[in-house]
């Protein structure tokens, strides 16, 4: 697999670079079962790293050694380059903004925010004012009197992140707060999480497994799968360019083509189909082409598809409105029967295919994305 | 309904069709229609037992109003606080009272230091093996009951018993363990340390790991996470433990009378001598009556105080 550096130049800080998290070989090791496998990363400071993957891909248990609940089993976790192994959680200087926000039910919300601050022996004079200065950031200044279950859920969420600030941490940590929300409560949380950390520049590293999320507030992904990191790139630098198979799937609509390579695409079921390896496999080796439902046309005849070099006919065997946009699934008359997913964009035609129609679909040589194939979809 | 072959062949299990035979039961008996009264069924067997609880107490209170003629040793027909005046004017009742008063708040406070620990190391501990020895630790005294479990402790405190041996090991004299004010209080918080931890149990299961995991990465240790979040959100455990250990301990009879030799009475060995020595019935009801008032007015004050909701019972949030 992929050794968790980015793979384009422009994504990595120059050597030497102000890193303010670095994990080298972090290996967590439950009795046979290796929860996080020899993981390595560096985080830039002030920078919003998520760490996306699907539950238990161990993106939790290394989010938890670096806040020090868990210690690795072998590898080392620096902050701001001081090795953290041996401290445990409360002599760290972590905010950490729970999954289920673990807020003081006995204290009111500006008892919940002025508790780190007395627990690391702030000057009691100071308290009140940074308390006050805290609970303006996240827009609940008049709360400060009520107690946590007065609150709604959005303004729980806000009181958890103030506390989780207030000492002004070296690092921000998130363990998927946003994930029991509302869609529309979690989408306006999501900005305020940007907003708050633009403002602070906090360096942050959130835990999801919700792909949009991990676009909408990253300034760096890394996607992990089965204990081990897959990849780490700026959120456009991944969706345009996925390492491998795994990662093509998990973040956006992909479908897939499984056959074997030769000059210039792959071949299935007998099917040429062409396509564009990033690194040189050879002929015949078992490869996955990949392509994302977005960058594909559908049309009714080859003449109504326009300009793009792979064509391919099919029946339509499913046809899914979802409200912005049309989901077809179109099973190939070649290559196996091969089922693609088309998202079909133009308002005016959704509808236009029934289920059993004819179609034909086109696309790009250059996205449909081939890599050797390790089996991981 | 019509039956097909096919059906005969098939049977309800035995105990689906008792319920069903229950319910048609219950629908005779209790018609859809009383439904709205259903509520006060349920109650009607508590209802009950504190309707002879407050009749006797009517008779009692009744009793206590009736003097002791000494020369029939039959209650006087007058009615009098005579009985009353007796207590109060009696330095002897004074000292029962205020004896049963310190030793149920001594053993309130011992008992929630040791339950409290115990209990959240058994709430907390990840070993099941952990969780079921401390468990049957803590029940098998419960099992064996009050009396016998006394006549342990005076085996084992008593002059020749093991705790002065291993003294002696030590070369320590044997030492008067027996018959006094700290070894009713011990036998007090023994008998009661089963009913405080089973009472904290459920207050600590209450507070999630998380919320630890929280006051930890904010900066507290384990000695200010559990004084500034596990207690205080255990209060609700702890106020109703020390009301059902303090009740109990306020009116035990058997750990005063066995440990105290005689010479540390609490209130209810006070009643006892009252009823069936001296068998004045008038005198012993007082007393009865004296510790149902103080009994009630401590567990009022303490409701009022904490609010019915620390008892987990709702109420004020």
């Amino acid at each position: 697999m992929n050794t968790g550096h980015p793979k384009t130049p422009t994504d990595k800080p120059a050597a030497g670079s102000n890193v303010a998290v670095c994990a080298s070989n972090v290996t967590m090791d439950f009795s046979g079962f290796k929860a996080v496998n020899n993981a390595s990363f560096e985080l830039e400071a002030g920078k919003f790293l998520t760490i996306l993957g699907p539950s238990g891909s161990g993106k939790t248990t290394l989010l938890q050694m670096i806040a020090g609940f868990l210690t690795p089993t072998s590898g080392e976790i620096t902050i701001n380059g001081k090795s953290v192994d041996a401290a445990p959680p409360h002599r760290r200087s972590i905010g950490m903004v729970f999954q289920k926000l673990a807020l003081f039910p006995h204290m009111t919300a500006a008892q919940n925010v002025a508790f780190p601050l007395k627990m690391r022996r702030f000057n009691p004079k100071t308290i009140p004012n940074r308390v006050a200065q805290f609970l303006d950031l996240v827009k609940l200044g008049d709360y400060g009197a009520r107690r946590v279950n007065e609150l709604s859920g959005g303004q729980q969420q806000r009181v958890a992140i103030a506390r989780a600030l207030v000492f002004e941490p070296e690092l921000l940590l998130l363990d998927e707060p946003l994930a029991a929300l509302d869609v529309k409560l979690r989408e306006e949380m999501q900005l305020e999480f940007r907003r708050i950390q633009h403002e602070l520049g906090v360096t942050t590293i959130n835990v999801t497994h919700d792909q949009r999320e991990a676009l909408v507030v990253s300034d760096d992904i890394i996607v992990m799968d089965s204990g081990k990191i897959q990849q780490q790139a700026r959120p456009v630098e991944m969706y345009r360019a996925p390492d491998n198979p795994f990662v093509a799937g998990f973040l956006g609509m992909s479908s897939f083509l499984r056959g074997t390579a030769c000059a210039g695409g792959l071949v299935v079921e007998g099917q040429r189909v062409a396509g564009t390896a990033s690194a040189a496999i050879a002929d015949g080796a078992p490869v996955c082409g990949a392509i994302r439902a977005e960058q594909i046309r559908i049309a009714a005849s080859e003449a109504q598809l326009g300009d793009c070099d792979t064509r391919l006919s099919g029946v339509v065997r499913d046809a899914i409105f979802e409200g912005e946009r049309q989901l077809y699934v179109v099973a190939l008359n070649t290559a196996g029967e091969a089922e693609i997913r088309v998202y079909h964009h133009d308002p005016l035609t959704f509808g236009l295919f029934e289920i059993g129609a004819p179609v034909v679909l086109g696309w790009n040589t250059s996205d449909m994305k081939i890599f050797a194939d390790g089996g991981a979809e | 309904m019509t039956r097909t072959p096919d059906q005969d062949s098939f049977r309800y299990p035995l105990v689906w069709r008792l319920l069903d035979g229950l319910n048609t039961a219950a629908d005779v008996l209790w018609p859809r229609k009383m439904a709205r009264f259903t509520g006060w069924l349920l109650l009607a067997p508590a209802l009950l037992l504190v309707g002879i609880l407050v009749i006797s107490l009517v008779q009692i209170a009744e009793s206590s109003l009736h003097v002791l003629d000494r020369s029939t040793f039959m209650p006087g027909e007058d009615y009098t606080l005579a009985n009353y005046a007796t207590i109060a004017d009696s330095a002897t009742y004074a000292r029962v009272l205020w004896r049963s008063l310190l030793g149920a708040a001594l053993t309130v406070v011992f008992t929630l230091l040791l339950a409290l620990p115990y209990s959240y190391v058994m709430v907390r501990t990840t070993s099941a093996l952990t969780r079921k020895a401390l468990l049957i630790v803590l029940f098998l005294p419960f099992f064996i009951g009050q009396v016998v479990r006394a006549y342990g402790i005076l085996i084992v405190m008593g002059r020749s018993g093991a705790v002065n041996d291993i003294l002696g090991l030590v070369g320590i004299e044997p030492l008067r363990l027996l018959f006094n004010f700290p070894a009713v209080v011990f036998g007090l918080v023994q008998y009661m340390l089963p009913f405080a931890v089973l009472m904290l149990a459920p207050a600590l299961t209450a507070i999630p790991r998380e919320i630890e995991a929280a006051a930890n990465s904010l900066g507290a240790n384990w000695i200010r996470t559990f004084r500034h979040i596990v207690i205080p959100m255990a209060k609700p455990g702890l106020v109703g433990a020390g009301l059902v250990v303090g009740t109990l301990s306020l009116t035990d009879f058997a750990m005063p009378a066995m440990l105290g030799g005689g010479s540390q009475d609490f209130i209810a060995n006070a009643i006892y001598d009252q009823f069936f020595r001296t068998a004045d019935q008038g005198l012993g009801s007082a007393l009865a009556l004296i510790l149902v008032a103080l009994g009630s007015v401590i567990v009022g004050v303490i409701i009022a105080f904490f609010g019915a909701g620390t008892l987990g019972m709702g109420g004020k949030k």
